[in-house]
């Protein structure tokens, strides 16, 4: 990016859209920070100018052009249904929220980069696809639930959109899900509860994303976008049950009958809508994907690989109570300096 | 052996099985990203050896031809029909009786990665699912891959088409040979198609269970869990001559006709090594 390049960041209040404007604000090479939300971000930001607006009103496209933006990064797509946020409503705010930005982009003069923070959700889950999807096996899988499909359709405008633009750089960031000791989601309250409940018979192979590499590879990606989509992965995988062994958590298998049940008072219980079907597909059959065009083409370079994030959760986890002390106290750990 | 020294003996090998196990319950072990399970496979091992040395009695030739390091490709004949335990025995030929042993790989049909606890067993002694990507890195990363191109048509085939090889679906094998550069090097199991003798199928059961076909065999489902014990026929496996891919140029895998006359080529060369291999073994089962 050259110098004194503007960037907006939409969806600027959650967490990664924070921490991108916290990132890109220490980058000499970034001139201008601009984040806009619905909500003032609850982070103190220092050279970032907040717009407060709605991406889902058609005025962000009055907006954004007085704005003149370089780049444009979308942080806006929310991942979990919660307590007053169903997934409909994730639905406006994913897929109606993202088709008005593209028509605010249309309007730009200027524009060189889009880049748009999706989800490795688009490859679906299923036990008989590939260990490590690469960018693209898209859609090859059905797109079983809400948010599989809200992304799918996302991913289809965002394409259209870049079709239509030649001279934009568009690029689709597809994230693994996030781990990582500072994160608060549904996700990490599951992996912290004291007996952890696991689909009986499953066991699935994860790839979790270390928060430090969540924001790092957004980052890079800003600064050097690429066409096409990327997906944002670790290396390697850990199953489940070894990443529960090594935060010392007891795991329960839950017969497929009862499991119903449990989950829906477990998905009220973790503050997600009562059945989190995107946790339940991944917690069954897990989901790999293929980081190479991340490392070689973004030339971003992960801190941690699957199980150093594991491993990093584990130990930074306040109030660990391991049923087992570790033997090898100083296991190499692939560390962040 | 006085009794002392015997139970300093126990005393050490349930204290060092004792110490594995506390630290592998405390996740302390590794996992390459596939999901193998390199501990847990030998854990494994020593059932796969039983059937391979006592219940099969099996016998190997041309080991020499799988090369010792780097990629391969290793195309076999399935059979099985309720349990395929041919991948499990020419991984246990490389291992036993290879100068440079190694684990190998093995692509297992997807329905098997629907099957809770199976599943997952299957992928921590070293099986994938099978499709063109996964094979590709596999090759890519120097791996030993088994592949069995006749797929369910090969272990759901009927007691009295054993040895018959089936189509081998549409050469997707030696696409990603050609692509990866790796050799193939065909393998003809013989012993494989006698543990089950498949004489019907129950398509109610099958409709119930999901599955592709649920076999009907002398044993099973008639004596229950014990219809699951496999026959003790007699073994032999045959490592054929690799097929060096290396010749052809980079666009040679999307040459159909090619591809299909390499696979017609890599099915003849184990049909016949099967013929020939069921003479030298002589009766199936004693």
């Amino acid at each position: 990016m050259p110098r004194e390049g503007r960037v907006v960041i939409t969806g600027v209040a959650t967490h990664w859209g924070t921490e991108l404007a916290k990132s890109l604000e220490r980058h000499p090479g970034v001139g201008q920070v601009i984040g806009i939300d619905s909500s003032p971000p609850e982070a103190d930001l220092g050279r970032t100018e907040f717009v407060e607006a709605d991406i889902r009103n058609p005025v962000i496209s009055r907006l954004l052009p007085t704005l003149e933006p370089d780049v444009v990064v979308h942080c806006g797509i929310l991942l979990y249904p919660e307590e007053g946020r169903p997934s409909r409503a994730l639905h406006d705010i994913n897929v109606i929220g993202t088709l008005q930005l593209l028509a605010a982009c249309e309007k730009v003069d200027g524009l060189r980069a889009l880049v748009v923070r999706g989800s490795a959700a688009i490859y679906g889950g299923s036990p008989s696809a590939p260990s490590f999807f690469t960018e693209d096996m898209a859609r090859q899988y059905p797109l079983n639930t809400r948010f599989q499909r809200d992304i799918g359709e996302l991913e289809g405008y965002f394409d259209n959109f870049a079709r239509r633009h030649p001279a934009i750089t568009c690029c689709m960031l597809r994230f693994q899900t996030e781990i990582g000791p500072g994160l608060e989601n549904p996700l990490i309250r599951y992996l912290s509860l004291p007996v952890v409940p696991t689909q009986m018979g499953w066991d699935p192979r994860l790839q979790f994303l270390h928060a430090t590499d969540a924001t790092g590879a957004l980052a890079a990606a800003t600064l050097n976008p690429v066409r096409g989509a990327v997906n944002v992965a670790p290396d390697g995988a850990i199953s489940l049950s070894r990443l529960l062994r090594l935060s010392g958590k007891p795991a329960v298998g839950i017969p497929p009958g009862i499991s119903g049940l449990l989950i829906k008072r477990l998905g009220g219980m973790l503050g997600s809508a009562d059945r989190y079907q995107d946790g339940q597909l991944l917690m069954k059959y897990g989901r790999g994907c293929d980081n190479r065009r991340l490392r070689e083409e973004v030339g971003y370079e992960l801190a941690f690989d699957a199980e150093g994030a594991a491993r990093d959760f584990a130990s930074k986890k306040s109030g660990v109570n391991r049923l087992f002390p570790a033997p090898h106290p100083g296991s190499p750990v692939r560390s962040v300096d | 052996m006085s009794t002392v020294e015997l139970a300093a003996e126990w005393a050490e090998v349930v204290q060092s099985s004792s110490e594995k196990m506390l630290r592998r319950l405390a996740g302390e072990y590794h996992e390459d990203e596939w999901g193998f399970d390199e501990e847990f496979a030998e854990a494994a091992f020593p059932i796969f050896n039983f059937l391979y040395r006592s219940w099969w009695r099996v016998q190997v030739e041309g080991i020499q031809n799988v090369p010792g390091h780097g990629r391969a490709l290793l195309v076999a004949n399935h059979a099985g029909s309720v349990f395929p335990f041919d991948a499990t025995m020419i991984g246990a030929a490389i291992q036993k009786e290879h100068p440079l042993p190694r684990w190998s790989r093995a692509l297992v049909l997807n329905w098997a990665f629907d099957l809770p606890f199976f599943s997952y067993f299957i992928r921590r002694i070293g099986g994938v699912a099978a499709n063109p990507a996964n094979l590709s890195r596999l090759l890519e990363q120097d791996q030993p891959v088994m592949v069995f191109p006749e797929g369910v048509k090969g272990f759901g085939k009927q007691f009295s088409e054993r040895y018959r090889l089936q189509r081998f679906g549409r050469g997707g094998f030696v696409e990603v040979a050609l692509e990866t550069g790796s050799p193939i090097i065909p393998v003809a199991v013989v012993g494989s198609e006698e543990i089950y003798p498949k004489l019907g199928e129950s398509s109610v059961l099958a409709r119930l269970s999901g599955a592709p076909y649920v076999p009907i065999t002398p044993t099973f489902p008639w004596l229950g869990p014990l219809g699951l014990l496999p026959l003790p026929s007699r073994w032999r496996i045959e490592f054929l001559e690799p097929i060096d891919l290396s010749g052809y140029g980079p666009g040679a895998s999307q040459d159909r006709s090619l591809v299909f006359d390499l696979s017609e080529q890599v099915r003849e060369t184990i049909q016949e090594a099967l013929y020939k291999g069921l003479v030298e073994r002589g009766p199936a089962y004693f």
